[in-house]
């Protein structure tokens, strides 16, 4: 469906994407994942045709997505980072408007109209102006403008920034609405949950380059440590020393980490040992390698930072 | 064409939703051009009086005589006393008093006719002006209404004040003799009767009653002031005339610098990127901003001529073809203005800024609040250097004189060759994307 070929692209000095590859398969729920400033949304906005990449080309149903050519647009949903509708007009008004650009009108243009309102359940304040809604509300109708036309391809560029839990499970139900109705979707964001939650197959982008990318067992399957413990901070650092023989420490907000080394593969074995040490059982949980992990360990970083 | 309708559409509709720009660009207007066509031209009712005090010390008829004109002059209010606190009565004006209260600020002027209003030792009249020259308008217009009541005596007074002056040179006894012998001469000469030639009289009451048959004075013959208005003769407001083109085309640059700085917030907005993500082109959504400023400008220049038409009378439809061609060409330069000015600026608060000051100015130089002859001649030379003078000219020609078509060419080409080139350049700028 859509793939992207040595994508170069230069600000100035700043190298924001660095010779990106990818391609997505027809129906897939394909994450892009990446910390700020990754150059996700400048990956998007090349895919769309809204920036001209310095090198490398962007094909979509193996036809070339030229710069700014009419011809692709209406293949391609694209849901800006930000939110882009007119802050004046009621919901009705901002559809209509670019309902119509898609060649949209009368009864098809009010049906279809209904249809994404309902979709993103705004039915009950179509009239209302957009300025008086709150910011979740704003982000489901910035979805539903960009799928006024019904496209094939969907791009969705961190849609749940500032968004209460409500809206973004709206919003995730809509995507996997879309997704499982055939519709291919991209979905950049810098939540790894969210990726792991939604997306069949991603790919971890950092300071413009795809670091790696696959189906989440995949990405787990890369990490040498699948496992890891958790442990409360009230322990004494005579605790900590010992606990160190077992794995590595990773010092967190509320939590240390503990990723057992490889010599203590065995669960009950680290069990054994944490309790030897004397901390209560209570206060150890297993949490399973997650997105985060990949990343610092493909990074040394974590994502937050 | 059909996304172009679409965009303008749109732009239709946000202006719509914004009260803010619906008041700027057709309530504010007017309400100025009430004001101040009222100050100039005198709407439905008639402009306010000014205050001026007044006081009449002298014993003189003539005196008296224009005492009662300035009573019941249209442009000056003559105050003559005040009302004292303790006790409660009126108060009235002597030269002292009239003198402090200018001084003090309560009026800008006063008017004394002191005792010497006339004197046998004087030939000329004696009429004492205090003022405050705060605001030079005011008091050239009361300068101005009192000069024309005491000069519509002249004619009158003129052989009375000669007469005194023979008086006070040979005698009275022989200005008389004098007299006779130049009434009995003309009477010989012209065959009438010598007495009913009142030539040179010395008595205040001849000078009053000459007045009122003016015409068979042979003497005030001797002075004819014939003023013929020679243009705009059919203007039914011409005050109004002047000032109304003026204002339109400046708010016109406003909401028209508005309406192309749009881009700016529909940049911030995010619109515009989406827009440029859908099957939309940059010239489309350019040349739906050109041409909804446009029809806005060309529909907010309408409605204040029609105002002016209906509450000050401007005849707007007696050069009616020439008026929509200075309207139409007014607007593509207006819109030129803004359009030029949002693809150089960086930011909208910048374009913000810049197009206020610049508005404001070449509003002042162009003729938009004031005649551009009031100027000094080097800033006259900088005025047709602005889109607001040619505009004004070009409004001023179709409603004042009734010009043709060919009389306001030169200013219709100003203006569009203007548009034309500011266009391009915006275009260029444009296309350099600063603002996409
Ligand atoms: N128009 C631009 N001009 C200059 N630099 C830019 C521009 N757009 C993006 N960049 C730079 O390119 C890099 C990638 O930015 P991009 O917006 O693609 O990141 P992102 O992954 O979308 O980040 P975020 O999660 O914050 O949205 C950043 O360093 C950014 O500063
Ligand atoms: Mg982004």
């Amino acid at each position: 469906m859509l793939k992207i070929h040595h994508i170069v692209k230069h600000f100035g000095r700043i190298a924001a994407l660095k010779d990106i590859n990818l391609e997505v398969a027809r129906g897939e729920f394909f994450g892009l994942l990446g910390p700020n400033g990754a150059g996700k949304s400048t990956l998007m906005n090349i895919i769309v045709g809204y920036l001209k990449p310095d090198a490398g080309s962007v094909s979509v149903d193996d036809r070339m997505m030229v710069y700014e050519s009419m011809e692709m647009r209406s293949n391609i949903g694209y849901v800006p980072q930000e939110i882009a509708l007119y802050q004046e007009l009621s919901a009705i008004d901002n559809l209509k408007i670019f309902g119509s650009i898609f060649e949209l009108s009368g009864k098809k243009l009010q049906t279809k109209i209904d249809e994404v309102l309902e979709l993103v359940q705004l039915s009950d304040r179509k009239k209302d102006t957009v300025k008086t809604f709150s910011g979740g509300m704003k982000r489901r109708l910035n979805l539903a403008a960009s799928i006024m036309h019904n496209p094939p391809l969907i791009l969705c560029d961190e849609p749940t920034v500032g968004v209460d839990p409500q809206s973004r499970n709206a919003i995730f139900d809509m995507l996997k609405h879309l997704n499982e109705s055939g519709k291919t979707v991209v979905y950049t964001t810098h939540y790894m949950e969210e990726a792991e939650r939604l997306c069949s197959r991603m790919a971890i982008i950092d300071n413009g380059t795809i670091i790696t990318k696959g189906t989440l067992s995949q990405l787990l399957e890369n990490l040498d440590q699948q496992k890891s413990v958790k442990l409360l901070k009230n322990i004494s650092d005579e605790q900590l020393t010992q606990v160190k023989q077992i794995g590595n420490i990773i010092e967190h907000e509320f939590h240390f980490e503990l990723i057992p080394d490889e010599t203590h593969s065995k669960l009950s074995e680290i069990f054994s040992k944490i309790e030897s040490i004397n901390i209560n059982p209570e206060e150890i949980a297993l949490t399973r390698a997650s997105l985060e992990d990949v990343f610092l360990h493909m990074t040394g970083r974590s994502m937050r930072d | 064409m059909k996304t172009v309708l679409l965009l303008i559409r749109k732009d239709f509709l946000r202006f719509k939703a914004d009260t803010a720009a619906i008041v700027l660009t057709f309530i504010v207007p007017i309400i100025l051009i009430l004001i101040f066509g009222n100050i100039f031209g005198g709407g439905g009712g008639s402009r306010g009086k000014i205050n001026v005090i007044f006081v009449n010390e002298s014993e003189s008829k003539i005196a008296k005589t224009i005492e009662a004109k300035l009573d019941s002059s249209d442009n000056i209010r003559p105050v003559k006393y005040y009302i004292d606190d303790k006790p409660r009565e009126k108060v009235y004006y002597n030269e002292e008093r009239a003198k402090s209260a200018v001084e003090a600020g309560i009026f800008r002027a006063a008017l004394v006719f002191p005792t010497d209003f006339i004197s046998d030792t004087s030939s000329s009249l004696n009429i004492k002006f205090y003022y405050d020259p705060s605001n030079e308008i005011e008091i050239s217009l009361i300068q101005g209404s009192v000069q024309k009541l005491v000069m519509s005596e002249v004619p009158a007074l003129l052989p009375y004040l000669f007469r005194k002056q023979i008086n006070k040179q040979i005698g009275k006894a022989e200005a008389g003799n004098f007299q006779s012998r130049l009434t009995g001469l003309i009477g010989k000469f012209f065959d009438v009767n010598p007495d009913s030639i009142s030539l040179l009289s010395d008595s205040e009451d001849a000078v009053l009653n000459t007045s009122v048959n003016k015409a068979d004075n042979p003497i005030s013959n001797l002075i004819k002031f014939d003023s013929v208005q020679l243009v705009g003769k059919e203007v039914a407001n011409p005050g109004v005339t002047r000032i109304v083109g003026g204002w339109a085309i400046m708010f016109l640059l406003f909401s028209l610098t508005g309406a192309a700085m749009s881009l700016f917030e529909e940049k911030t907005e995010g619109t515009l990127k989406r827009l440029l993500c859908m099957p939309v082109q940059r010239s489309q959504i350019l040349w739906s901003k050109y041409i909804w400023s446009m029809s806005l400008g060309v529909v907010q220049l309408s409605v204040m001529f029609i105002f002016a038409w209906l509450v000050f009378d401007v005849d707007i439809f007696a050069n009616f073809l020439n008026l929509a061609i200075v309207i139409i060409s007014s607007a593509a330069a207006a819109v030129s203005f803004g359009m030029i000015i949002t693809s150089f600026a960086k930011s909208l608060n910048q374009a913000n800024g810049i197009s206020t000051l610049l508005i404001l100015v070449i509003s002042a130089l162009g003729g938009s609040w004031f005649p551009v002859s009031l100027l000094p001649d080097w800033m006259q030379v900088i005025s047709k250097g602005t889109i607001t003078y040619w505009s004004v000219e070009a409004f001023l020609q179709v409603l004042w004189r009734g010009a043709n078509f060919s009389t306001i060419a030169p200013h219709v080409m100003v203006l569009l060759s203007t548009a034309f080139i500011a266009n391009f350049y915006s275009l260029l700028r444009f296309r350099k994307g600063k603002v996409f």
